[in-house]
């Protein structure tokens, strides 16, 4: 465990002590914050977080979420902000839906610390903005300097269709490999594994299969739930396919649901089920599972981890130059700050997504990325969905 | 042919066959009928680039088309509309009768909570049913320890009902505006002819309503063929979210080939429609109007309000209930910061909603001025042109206008204009519905007397058309702005870059995040100003 001298023995102390504070500092930080969409409305609620001097970057308790979960954790490695060039200028981001109500946080944040840099964010799924940016790009009429994708899949998409920038050398550095794209044409800032979520009443975690593939035999089969429509569902099926193959995945699929599997709209709601315990497991990515744990009291839910396959897919929300930018340089630099100490702190510690450096330990005792065995995969061939949903269809789990 | 014909000279029958086309009404309605058509083309021109792109599948469509999947499907879409359509006849028409003609107390009251559920976009209330019924919904905590059980309120039959709730209000309105202008004269002839009541209404009332009825059917009919949320959240793959499912896995020319059956099937539906509506002359117009019909329902009177009531409840105030339940206990989500909400976005939507009612408006005045005026062929072929973009779903026309202006207009590109342009494509045929059922009310007797009496054409139309079809142009305004501010699909594609959410936007924003609680502020807001736009609707039938 990396320690940073910047984060040291007393500051640490001082933000444990501050305790519920760090909470409340955290809200009201949020500040001009209702400008979720464009940079343009500031603050009806725009507290500027106590003690925090507008225009000054403030301590890690600003950027720390709260919770029971995040009791006694040690402060983050990595590059702090204070010593990254500031941000000064616009940047239009196409920011993807789901997740991404965290992120415009952060770069409300970001707009708090540096008085001449603002940030419209438009928002819009993320597979709908990929295929703008390719047509924008295409027409040389392109509205948006960076695509902030929550999925992988997305970013190959424009990555495969050429219309991006590869990011500077230094932005890509601090992230392993197989969270970048070739060329660099993109780089992970937030992971999210693959996970199966299970009442901790109802199963023992010995009961869970290590293999994705033996869950038709499990004893819990024909207590799951699912969410096909949900991206992440199918990029789970993608990768499955990459790694078992079409017929073994179509098999797979037709016997989850022969065995029973629910369909749900959302990965939240399986995982809430699973709690209740109207569920005995799930599919769903780890996040919802540490969100329903943190919100209650001590629910009975617990996460297990397949190994080696589509199970334990590690994917990313990530970003992306595009093509014709023209701010290059500001893209890279704001980059860089998402992939900050502060800022890797402030994702996993509000949204409990796995860090992409690896000076930040993942929150609540979630294995590392290291303990964790994702597939061996490119996340950008995920973007071939169409054969996926085709299987999905054939299977009748359309998604 | 007739022999007489035969004889005739073909300039004669070129003449005739021109008339046929364009009409019989001098050089000026033939220029206006043509405005009226380049107009209609206008509004579906961008459509084209949808077969442009579908084209790049080469025999590979074919293929696809004919897959047994996608017939699946479309034989789904279609069984949902039938379904929807019928009981949105039968609830519609029966509601419309009861409050014009039923001797109830407080119609006013009545009538309103009749025509409300229209300012609930259906997905919402679709969510809120799921979070009512569902399984572990609000409503199964009350019933649970009763040892009552919920009927699953997913998959066919969920989303029809859903549907139907909140699309009935359009034959609710239409058939309603009909039963108004009824000449009360006719029916008493009838009941003093010995007919019974029943016969009365099936031989007089039924074929002057009839038109009326089949203008709601056919909103309520494209209205659920265009629908995505609410059989997306009832677990029913229909094409809208089939076409939605491959947009979103990068097949754009699949989903794009799928739009396109998709506006064949509209072309059918309308097809269907115009058989129905077609024998418009006499249905609207009423000369004597002598008052409402009344109907003395006896014993019956307290227990037929129980149906508005029911419905009422289960439409509107029970998705109230839901929303007032997340912003008291946060929802079913969970809680985190950020995404704050700002009146700012309830601007934005009254401001492009309006946008789109004024635009409509100009728009639709011309079409439907035509084809309430003139028999001709191309009249009516423009006004159910404008048909077709209502059927076309949102995301559908977003592809579309995105490449259309790409490349053919980058100027517009991710304006506001091109934003208010697609709201127009998709709901002018509300507006165009309801100024050509008000002009077509307008006597025919006061036109001509005031061009005899010397006023120009224009004159004529400002001094007394105008004034005449007001409350129908402004009906038709109100249901474009209401139908705009519902809009999400298409706003989320071509909102400006930094122009900000929309109530709709926003409400998706953090439905996606799953910070349900803060969907409810929005959600009440969208419903109170949509509600409010439903008493100039209202207004317009009471002359």
């Amino acid at each position: 465990m990396t320690k940073d001298t910047r984060f040291g023995r007393r500051q640490l102390l001082k933000t444990v002590a501050a305790g519920s504070t760090a909470a409340i500092a955290g809200c009201s930080l949020s500040p001009g914050g209702n400008g979720t969409d464009t940079a343009a409305e500031n603050g009806s609620d725009g507290g500027d977080g106590g003690s925090q001097v507008p225009g000054e970057i403030p301590d890690l308790s600003a950027f720390r979420g709260s919770g029971a979960i995040l009791e006694g954790r040690p402060a983050p490695g990595g590059t702090s902000i204070r010593d990254l060039p500031s941000l000064s200028g616009s940047l239009n981001v196409y920011i993807g839906g789901g997740e991404g109500g965290i992120y415009d946080q952060f770069m409300d944040l970001l707009e708090e610390f540096y008085d001449d840099f603002s940030v419209s964010s438009n928002a819009a799924p993320s597979s709908s903005h990929a295929q703008t940016i390719v047509e924008e790009a295409e027409a040389g009429e392109t509205r948006a300097d960076v695509f902030w994708s929550i999925d992988a899949s997305s970013l190959g998409f424009v990555a495969d269709e050429g219309a991006y920038e590869p990011l500077g050398e230094e932005v890509v550095e601090p992230v392993p490999s197989r969270f970048t794209g070739e060329d660099n044409a993109w780089v992970g800032v937030a992971g999210r594994a693959r996970a199966v979520p299970y009442n901790t009443n109802e199963v023992s975690e010995d009961d869970v299969p290590n293999s994705v593939m033996d869950f038709p035999e499990a004893d819990f089969a024909g207590s799951m739930g699912w969410a096909p429509t949900y991206g992440a569902f199918k990029s789970f099926v993608t990768a499955m396919r990459l790694i078992e193959g079409d017929d073994a995945t179509r098999q797979w699929l037709e016997s989850m649901k022969s065995a029973g599997t629910e369909r749900f709209p959302n990965e939240f709601v399986i995982s809430s089920q699973v709690a209740d315990g109207a569920l005995q497991a799930g599919f769903a990515n780890h996040y919802y599972a540490m969100r329903v744990k943190n919100q209650r009291d001590d629910p009975p839910i617990d996460l297990a981890f397949t190994e080696g396959d589509a199970g334990a897919l590690v994917n990313i929300a990530g970003t992306l130059k595009v093509q014709g930018t023209g701010k290059g340089d500001l893209v890279d630099t704001f980059v860089r700050h998402l992939l900050s100490a502060e800022a890797q702190e402030f994702f996993a510690t509000r949204s409990f997504a796995y860090p992409m450096i690896p000076d930040v330990e993942p929150v609540g005792g979630l294995p590392t990325i290291d303990e964790l065995s994702p597939p061996d995969i490119d996340l950008s061939e995920l973007s071939n969905l169409g054969p996926t949903l085709e299987l999905m269809q054939e299977a009748g789990v359309s998604g | 042919m007739s022999s007489g014909e035969r004889g005739e000279s073909s300039v004669g029958r070129q003449h005739r066959l021109w008339e046929r086309l364009v009409g019989d009404d001098g050089p000026v309605g033939t220029n206006l009928t043509l405005v009226a058509a380049l107009i209609a083309l206008a509004l579906v021109a961008p459509l084209a680039w949808l077969a442009v792109e579908a084209a790049d599948l080469g025999w590979e469509a074919v293929d696809l088309t004919t897959q047994a999947t996608t017939i699946e499907v479309l034989v789904r879409s279609v069984a949902l509309v039938a379904v929807v359509t019928g009981a949105s006849i039968v609830l519609g028409v029966g509601m419309a009768v009861l409050t014009v003609q039923g001797d109830i107390p407080f119609r006013r009251f009545w009538t309103v909570l009749c025509a409300v559920p229209l300012a609930m976009p259906s997905y919402l209330g679709a969510f809120a049913a799921i979070s009512a019924f569902g399984p572990r919904g609000a409503l199964s905590h009350v019933l649970d320890p009763v040892g009552l059980s919920m009927p699953t309120i997913y998959g066919f039959g969920g989303a029809a009902l859903v549907l139907t709730l909140y699309t009935y209000p359009y034959v609710f309105l239409t058939t309603r505006a009909s039963l108004l202008s009824l000449d009360a004269s006719l029916v008493e002839a009838a009941r003093t002819l010995d007919c019974s009541r029943w016969e009365a209404f099936r031989r007089v009332t039924l074929p002057q309503i009839l038109p009326g009825v089949a203008a709601g059917a056919l909103l309520v009919a494209l209205y659920t063929l265009a629908d995505f949320g609410t059989p997306n959240f009832m677990r029913v793959q229909v094409f809208t979210q089939f076409i939605y499912a491959r947009y979103t896995g990068f097949m754009r020319p699949y989903a794009v080939l799928l739009s396109l059956q998709l506006v064949a099937v509209t072309a059918v539906i309308l097809a269907v429609e115009s058989r129905i509506g077609a024998d418009e002359e006499g249905a609207y117009e009423s000369r004597g109007n002598r008052g409402a019909v009344e109907l003395g329902l006896g014993k019956w009177r307290y227990p037929a309000l129980l149906v508005p009531a029911a419905v009422f409840l289960a439409a509107i105030a029970l998705p109230v209930w839901i929303f007032v339940l997340w912003l008291t206990q946060g929802g079913p989500g969970y809680q985190t910061g950020g995404l704050a909400f700002s009146w700012s976005y309830a601007e934005n939507s009254v401001k492009v909603a309006l946008m789109a009612a004024g635009a409509s408006v100009l728009v639709a005045l011309p079409v439907a001025l035509r084809s309430a005026a003139s028999d001709s062929w191309l009249a009516r072929f423009a006004d159910r042109l404008t048909y077709v973009g209502y059927a076309v779903p949102g995301i559908v026309l977003g592809i579309a206008l995105i490449r259309f202006s790409l490349e053919v207009v980058p100027a517009v590109y991710k304006t506001l204009p091109l934003l208010v342009f697609a709201y127009v494509v998709r709901f002018v045929p509300q507006a165009v519905g309801s100024i050509r059922t008000s002009t077509q009310q307008v006597d025919g007797r006061l036109t001509e007397a005031s061009r005899v009496l010397g006023r120009s054409r224009l004159g004529t139309f400002r001094s007394v058309t105008l004034p005449l079809i007001g409350p129908g142009v402004a009906a038709g305004a109100a249901l474009v702005f209401l139908t705009t501010m519902k809009e999400l699909p298409a706003t989320l594609l071509l909102r400006p870059t930094g122009f900000g959410h929309t109530l709709v936007t926003y409400i998706w924003r953090v439905r996606e995040a799953g910070l349900y609680g803060k969907a409810a502020v929005p959600a009440l807001v969208l419903v109170a100003v949509s509600a409010l736009s439903m008493a100039v609707i209202l207004a317009g039938g009471e002359r």
